[in-house]
């Protein structure tokens, strides 16, 4: 499955660029409207240098795309989405071929640095609010069935649900916490960008 | 999106080449770190001081890196925090033997990649202070936000560490110098219009033609309340109660008074607020040693503006006296 991340990440890279646009729209509602952007800028880099990082290990390609965020991507995203892609990567080790425990392990590492670095957890309106609840989806899937494409299936469902119900929520991370209740009726765009990568990767699954 | 702009993506490294071209004795350019840094640092027995925050708030922080202000200016893009890469590179490269000092508006983006670019620095054997700035009054800091924003108080930070840094002043007595300045000043914005983003091409928000913003930040996102426009003797008196009264500012305080720009408002409508806000202010018992009126913080094209009240000693005082070199000159 070692070609495998590589493909994912190509594949969140390829779907984040494609959706700029949107996603600046999303962030513009309650926020100052720079997420697509930004992400976008360091996914471009990401995709662009492929061949400068090293892919000898699933690993070395995650800490190697954490480095380009980090070092392209300001705001808030950079930050988040590079401490993510690290701690996904340090959590593989030096694993030559990746299985389903580990693609859990990964997403759970990945969770784990989110809150850290943003000082944030489940309930504080964030790209937390759909990742979690999709991950926990995709880990019970895992368990029940061998089916991985019904699986990723499942967690787009529960990622996309999720991401909806944000609207409801009060913020309190980001700029959109600034305008206290007036964030009630928002989507937030970090839950919806986890929505369309788990759609994105599920129907490129199947394919 | 009306703009003097080419390239939405080229806005900021197109507007730091000019800035540099203009000062080309005093700044140069770095355009890997978007950054702007004076051609004279870092100075051996001299603390550098430097600041990120997102570009769309010029004069803030480019335009005022010179002597007796920020030696450097490492900016994001428009209202982003600078990638982390770009805070610990800058830092490497302004370090003195005496430290580097991190002005920091208090925003999750410029936390984190402060953070992120300080420990890096750290590991290289830099020593890094960080005075976060938190003047706005507007939001409720709490548990349950990230904190009061950063604005327009941010001149106040840098001009005072900016002038005691000149004179040898070591990077621990400058962050305690930059945290009492901190302490006792205090901000609120307002806007009539929002403000278009280059790389967005929409307005982040729109204000009807009766409507008001209270409670702004500097980055266009939405303040706490939309109301109908109010004359502007009335919009002061409820910002100059929300500043004065939160310290609170007291009768007898000797204070500096700034009406900041948020980049669209014409200078006449500052000064007409001036005139109203200075008596008010005296009327309250406090006096006002010196004034700043125009634009410091703005936030692009913006229509609105911003009140501060800095308490001062004379210390504080003494070094906002200061003279000092910049881009735009203020004083």
């Amino acid at each position: 499955m070692s070609k495998d991340v590589e493909f994912v990440v190509k594949l969140i890279a390829n779907t984040v660029i494609k959706n700029e646009q949107y996603f600046s729209e999303l962030d513009g509602v309650v926020g100052d409207g720079d997420f697509g952007y930004s992400i976008a800028r360091g996914f471009e880099k990401v995709v662009n240098e492929w061949d400068t990082v090293d892919h000898s290990l699933p690993s070395n390609t995650l800490k190697g795309v954490s480095i380009k965020i980090i070092g392209a991507v300001g705001g808030v995203s950079g930050p988040i989405w590079g401490t993510a892609f690290l701690r996904a990567g340090i959590a593989l080790g030096t694993k030559p071929e990746i299985n389903r425990e580990d693609v859990i392990v990964m997403f759970r590492a990945a969770i784990e640095g989110i809150k850290k670095r943003g000082n944030a957890d489940l309930g504080d309106k964030t790209l937390l609010d759909a990742l979690v609840p999709a991950v926990d989806q995709l880990e019970k899937s895992f368990k029940d069935a061998k089916d991985t494409g019904a699986a990723l299936d499942k967690a787009a469902t529960v990622a996309r649900a999720s991401a909806e119900a944000t609207r409801l929520m009060l913020a309190k991370r980001g700029r959109a916490a600034y305008t206290g209740e007036r964030s009630i009726g928002t989507l937030d765009a970090g839950a919806i960008a986890i929505a369309i990568l788990f759609e994105a990767i599920s129907k490129a699954w199947k394919e | 999106m009306k703009k003097l702009i080419n390239d939405p993506k080229d806005f900021v490294p197109e507007m730091l080449k000019g800035i540099a071209l203009a000062n080309p004795k005093t700044l140069k350019y770095i355009p890997q770190y978007n950054l702007i840094m004076r051609t004279d640092i870092p100075m051996a027995n001299k603390v550098s001081i430097m600041q990120g925050s997102g570009s769309g708030h010029e004069p803030a922080h480019v335009m005022v890196v010179g002597r007796g202000m920020l030696d450097a200016a490492c900016p994001g893009n428009v209202f982003a925090a600078p990638p982390a890469d770009f805070v610990y590179h800058t830092t490497k490269l302004v370090a003195s033997p005496k430290g580097v000092l991190h002005l920091l508006n208090n925003y999750t983006g410029d936390t984190m990649s402060f953070n992120m670019g300080r420990e890096m620095a750290e590991a290289d054997g830099i020593e890094v202070r960080t005075v976060t700035i938190n003047d706005d009054v507007a939001v409720k800091g709490s548990l349950y936000t990230v904190g009061r924003r950063g604005v327009a108080g941010n001149f106040f930070v840098i001009k005072a560490t900016g002038a005691a840094a000149e004179r040898g002043t070591s990077l621990e007595d400058l962050e305690k110098l930059g945290n009492r300045v901190v302490e006792n000043v205090r901000t609120m914005g307002m806007a009539l219009t929002g403000c278009t983003p280059p790389a967005k091409g929409t307005p982040i928000f729109t204000l009807g033609e009766d409507e008001m913003e209270m409670g702004i930040g500097i980055h266009g996102e939405p303040g706490r309340k939309r109301v109908k426009l109010e004359r502007a003797n009335k919009i002061v008196d409820e910002m100059l109660e929300a500043v004065a009264s939160d310290i609170p500012f007291k009768a007898g305080d000797e204070v500096a008074l700034m009406i900041n720009g948020m980049g669209g408002t014409p200078i006449s409508e500052l000064y007409l607020l001036y005139g109203y806000v200075h008596e008010q202010v005296e009327k309250r018992g406090m006096k006002i040693k010196r004034n700043y009126v125009g634009n410091y913080c703005t936030s692009l094209e913006m229509a609105g503006y911003s009140l501060t009240l800095l308490k001062l000693d004379p210390e504080i005082e003494e070094l906002l006296a200061a003279p000092a070199e910049v881009a735009i000159r203020v004083f």
